[in-house]
């Protein structure tokens, strides 16, 4: 299967001959691993697309009124967005990183950050005296039933996207130590 | 069903084909940025085991595989769809309801204006705080209640919102047998009197409603009630901020529904001779400025749980809780750590009735959660040159203490005319206590540390079905240390010590951690429980775990090796029950 996309990528073939190699392909009684690959490739087709426009998916800001990222973006031009939980530890080991730095971030590039929390019922009560206790200075959203994480596809936390002129140029799962350094140098050639 | 699969597959794929060819850049940038697509895999090899045994089920390899696909079709309609593949069977103690190789788990078409949000096919929804309430989806779970059917947001002014909805509730790759209805306000009274003092004050009302037959095929010829048709929910929900204080209470009424007999455990039977409703009452209050957060939660449940089918409540046959209506998750900490979710406490929403060795009602459950949070400045004594982190928690649980009569006279799980009454404020049937501190501390620009302490006191007999009140008292200590190198490369230990002479006794465990880059990392973690017990399952035993993960972008994939312990699996405070096994792990998560 894996030629298929091989195929696909350097778009050597016509668009008939590839639907009919697909079919006839996908029509061969294959074992159940050989579908499994199938799945798999298929789906690193869709690599050739990306994302670029923001969902217009309710948030809630933590005096409980609604907005969007799309509203945001309207008024901020460089924008990070992460997604977090009050128990993740990667996330708040990523947030105490950045919120450490994140007057110099500001002061030179103007970058706003907004933590997003998933937090669900259980935990999202923790959120307003955990971002005060912990002297966080970024804004803060609430994503209490995840339709944000789901929006944009993401199954763990954290999860880092930038947003330049209303579009989303870049995205990160995870969070290592250090990482805050490749962000901001990424933020700051963004601004370049 | 694999046709349409197949078919909408192709034409994606020849969309973005089609597009390239043509050479026209413009009109395939233009589907490129309308388009978003998720894709996650987790598959498992299931292994033999010298010490745990051989796994003994048919199928040995086995993957649950995600494909998500939205797409803005213009400024105000989009549509998506979620391919589920669960090949060849679901992976160990899933739901096995999911059981499709490759089949459409959701799919909806949405229209959006600034005031209107209107949603055909499979929606997610949560009114309040879920607990009347939440379609959502978690695939650690296996949890999916999606409805099917529509949803109709308006918001006619800046402080109003009206939710409205109709839908049946998704069961594995089929849809329940009732009928779902719903309705919610919010109304932002802050705004719309304009009162500038307060930062919040806002008033939410809910209705959910399910409508389900019930039909009883050899008639109960004792019964003395009939079991309704439909079950209402009505909540009420208001949000406080004033200054630096904020407070929040929400109040749920259930209506009278038949109580399941679990007098043959895995037999879905229900009590003819007696209705009984339910509430749910939350409180929550707290004060926080920079550097100090102080939080409270105060829950009572009783009878709480909603199912979209009634059979439901058998958790025998449902230990994965599928078909769930609203979300009733524990409020105890979330830990990250293994050894710290070895005894969990488990939300005990009600109504269970028990009968091993002596009788057991549990109708609910109340207790207290309370958070502090504090920054010690830089320069102090305490806080040292980079200032230091703590945060502590004590929660309380205790079943709900209710008094039971049996009017018949016959033992009470032979006659089902058995009710109960509860009291109101009453904390002395205690189920689980913790009381946990972490402290962060940064020591130089490059090594930082976490410091945990856990104390708690789990009621085993109780939370178990194990018969009379048993408790593991324990505490657990946990000491991490990460240290930062040059170009990204890291270092972090972590090292677990569980201390108790309860069940299992005591545990130890550890992980070391190295990032080669920040794409690049491995691990090691193990626990091991190194002491003679009654618990001979979980005696000497190594539970561990090696394993890497490479990330680019948005692209994870993840693979480990271990032997898992058996036990609760959860995420978010809601648990499903795994059983011990050994394998290998591949996981892989991508968007696009």
């Amino acid at each position: 299967m894996c030629f298929v996309n091989a195929i696909l990528r350097k778009k050597t073939i016509k668009l008939v001959d590839f639907n009919k190699l697909m079919i006839s392909l996908l029509s061969i009684k294959t074992n159940i691993m050989k579908k499994f690959i199938c799945i798999l490739v298929l789906s690193f087709n869709f690599a050739l697309f990306a994302q670029e426009q923001l969902p217009s998916t309710t948030l809630k800001t933590l005096s409980g009124s609604n907005t969007t990222l799309k509203e945001i973006a309207a008024v901020d031009d460089l924008i990070v967005v992460s997604l977090w939980a009050t128990w993740c530890v990667p996330c708040k080991n990523e947030l105490d990183a950045v919120a450490e730095v994140y007057d110099d971030w500001v002061s030179e590039t103007g970058v706003k950050y907004y933590a997003v929390s998933i937090d669900d019922s259980r935990t999202a009560k923790r959120v307003k005296p955990m971002i005060n206790g912990k002297g966080w200075e970024f804004e803060i959203l609430l994503d209490e039933n995840s339709d944000l994480k789901r929006a944009f596809g993401v199954s763990t936390v954290p999860f880092t996207i930038i947003i330049k002129s209303g579009e989303i140029v870049y995205k990160h799962t995870g969070y290592t130590p250090g990482y805050e350094d490749e962000l901001y140098d990424m933020i700051v050639a963004l601004k370049g | 069903m694999n046709k349409l699969i197949l078919a909408v597959l192709v034409f994606f794929t020849s969309v973005a084909v089609h597009s390239q060819k043509t050479d026209e850049k413009n009109s395939f940038d233009k589907i490129k940025e309308r388009l978003n697509v998720g894709f996650e895999s987790n598959s498992q090899w299931y292994l033999n085991d010298d010490k745990t045994g051989d796994f003994d089920e048919d199928e040995k390899l086995r993957a649950n595989s995600y494909l998500r696909i939205d797409y803005q079709i213009s400024e105000r309609f989009s549509s998506g769809f979620q391919l589920e593949s669960y090949m060849p069977e679901p992976l160990l103690n899933y739901s096995r309801l999911f059981d499709k190789e490759i089949g459409l788990g959701t799919f909806y078409l949405n229209y959006r204006t600034k005031k209107l949000d209107l949603t055909l096919g499979y929606y997610y929804a949560q009114f309040g705080s879920g607990l009347i309430l939440r379609a959502w989806e978690d695939r650690a779970l296996g949890a999916n209640n999606a409805l099917r059917g529509g949803k109709i947001v308006y918001d006619p002014t800046s402080y109003l919102r009206l939710t409205a909805l109709y839908g049946k509730q998704r069961k594995g790759f089929e849809v329940s047998d009732s009928n779902i209805f719903g309705f919610e306000t919010q109304f932002d009274i802050a705004d719309a009197l304009q009162i500038e003092r307060l930062n919040t004050l806002q008033l939410g009302l809910s209705y959910v409603g399910k409508q389900e037959d019930y039909s009883n095929e050899t008639p109960n010829p004792n019964a003395t009630v009939k079991i309704p048709e439909m079950v209402n929910a009505f909540g009420a929900q208001l949000d406080l901020e004033y200054k630096n204080i904020y407070t929040n209470f929400e109040f749920i009424y259930k209506t009278e529904n038949a109580r399941l007999n679990n007098f043959i455990p895995n037999i879905v039977s229900f009590s003819e001779k007696a209705l009984f409703n339910g509430n749910a009452i939350t409180w929550n209050i707290g004060y926080s400025q920079k550097g100090f957060g102080i939080g409270s939660t105060f829950r009572r449940l009783e009878n709480m749980r909603f199912f979209s089918e009634k059979s439901a409540l058998n958790l025998n046959n449902n230990p994965t809780n599928q078909m769930s209506l609203n979300y009733i998750p524990a409020l105890t900490k979330q830990h990250d750590y293994t050894l710290a979710n070895i005894y969990l406490y488990q939300s005990q929403p009600g109504l269970v009735i028990e009968n091993y060795e002596f009788p057991l009602v549990k109708s609910g459950e109340i207790g207290e959660s309370l958070d502090l949070f504090y920054n010690i400045k830089k320069g102090t004594l305490l806080g040292g040159k980079y200032g230091t982190k703590l945060s502590l928690n004590w929660s309380y649980w205790a079943n709900l203490k209710s008094n039971y009569t049996d009017p018949s006279g016959t033992p009470y799980f032979v006659g089902d005319d058995l009710t109960y009454e509860t009291e109101l404020l009453n904390f002395d049937n205690k189920l689980y206590s913790e009381i946990n501190a972490e402290l962060r501390k940064k020591w130089t620009p490059k090594l930082k540390s976490i410091f945990t302490y856990i104390n708690f006191s789990y009621n085993q007999g109780f939370l178990e079905s194990k018969g009379a009140d048993s408790f593991v008292n324990a505490w657990i200590g946990i000491a991490e240390s990460t240290y930062k190198f040059q170009g990204g490369k890291s270092v972090r230990l972590e090292l677990q010590h569980l201390s108790t002479n309860d069940d299992a006794r005591n545990w130890a465990g550890g992980t070391l951690e190295y990032f080669f880059n920040s794409k690049f990392g491995v691990y090691l973690n193990d626990s091991y429980n190194y002491e003679d017990s009654k618990n001979t399952e979980n005696t000497k035993i190594h539970f561990f775990n090696l394993g890497g993960s490479y990330t680019k972008g948005s692209t994870r994939v993840g693979i480990n090796y271990g032997r898992q312990r058996g036990g609760l699996l959860c995420v978010g405070g809601v648990c499903r029950p795994v059983s011990k096994n050994t394998g290998v792990t591949l996981n892989l998560v991508s968007t696009f």
